[in-house]
């Protein structure tokens, strides 16, 4: 029991890093924009508007390529819409990552945090990394069609983030100059 | 108050961008492409003869940023069955033959300078990647027997 235990405990570690493996190199594939226009975006750029989300994982593009009849078109569509969805997986990891290293910078500097804004912060970002982790995993498997309800929730989870950030940010400013 | 009225003109040499010239083109892609035709390769600044004498250089430069980044917006957002449509509409209009302008579309990418600056790179990784399978979904169309498979 316990050696098969073990055995599937491999197995399923080695299927995962193999799909992230996969997963990865179709996120490399196609490269489309240079990545080096990113340090210049603001934060409006940064974030991807959510009627795209929903277009990169809807299901309609699918059933127009599916109605041509042609394998070839079709497995090129998967191939290139997979690419776009990991893309869009990468890019928000990124940019949560920033916008969070931003925020322990400035919280670092904060006189007056309030542990319970901190943890209700910290708690959306795990949940966001998370997330993304189970997206880049299974878009290589499922399709992006499949994961809009999840990408959707991830969309959300980082325009929330953001916002909440931005607040933090006002009130400290508001704060300095109430104590200036 | 100063930055109301600077966008005042912008708005106005928006709007005779968008009545004069934008309107006679017959497509949205066309429209794109003709505005990414403004910008300048080596310097990224916008500039439209006629906009620059009727407002101001600044002003012109301004309303061409955002018509531009407006209309690549529109066109990201096209399903694949509109952009289709919509680069079958730009292929009539340049009048070239059909086979070689996709071929020469596929080969040299040309629609990538059409993407903005500041734009989102997910939507401009979608741009990209819908514009090459809408050519290979028309250029299936053109040789239906190759293709089914």
């Amino acid at each position: 029991m316990g050696i098969s235990s073990v055995l599937v405990g491999a197995v399923v570690l080695l299927v995962l890093i193999l799909v992230w493996i996969r997963a990865d190199s179709t996120s490399r594939h196609l490269p489309s924009v240079p990545e080096e226009w990113l340090s210049d975006q603001g934060d409006a750029a940064e974030v991807c508007p959510p009627e795209f989300v929903s277009q990169v994982f809807s299901a309609q593009d699918l059933a127009f390529v599916s109605r041509l009849e042609s394998r070839d078109l079709k497995r090129r569509f998967l191939r290139e819409r997979c690419a776009v969805a990991l893309f869009w997986v990468q890019q928000t990891t990124a940019a949560i990552h920033r916008i969070m290293r931003r925020h322990l910078e400035a919280s670092r500097l904060s006189e007056d945090l309030e542990f319970a804004v901190e943890a209700r912060i910290f708690l959306q970002y795990a949940q966001l990394r998370l997330i993304c982790a189970a997206l880049f995993l299974s878009i290589g498997l499922a399709g992006p069609q499949r994961l809009h309800g999840m990408a959707s929730l991830a969309n959300q989870l980082t325009q929330r983030i953001g916002d909440m950030l931005k607040e933090f940010e006002s009130g400290a400013r508001t704060r300095e100059m109430d104590g200036a | 108050m100063s930055t109301a009225v600077k966008l005042v003109p912008v708005q106005v040499a928006y709007d005779d961008l968008l009545s004069r010239t934008l309107s006679r083109i017959s497509c949205d892609l066309g429209r794109l492409i003709y505005l990414a035709s403004t910008r300048d390769y080596n310097a990224g600044n916008y500039h439209h003869e006629g906009l620059a004498t009727r407002f101001s250089p600044e002003v012109a430069r301004k309303a061409l940023e955002i018509a531009h980044r407006q209309v690549f917006y529109k066109v990201s957002a096209f399903s694949l069955e509109e952009l289709v449509t919509d680069l079958e509409a730009y292929l009539r209009s340049t009048r070239e033959n059909t086979q070689e302008f996709l071929r020469t579309w596929q080969k040299l990418e040309p629609y990538r300078v059409a993407i903005p600056t500041e734009v989102n790179l997910t939507v401009a990784r979608l741009f990209t990647s819908n514009l090459r399978l809408a050519l290979a979904i028309l250029r299936f169309r053109q040789e239906p027997s190759h293709s089914h498979r």
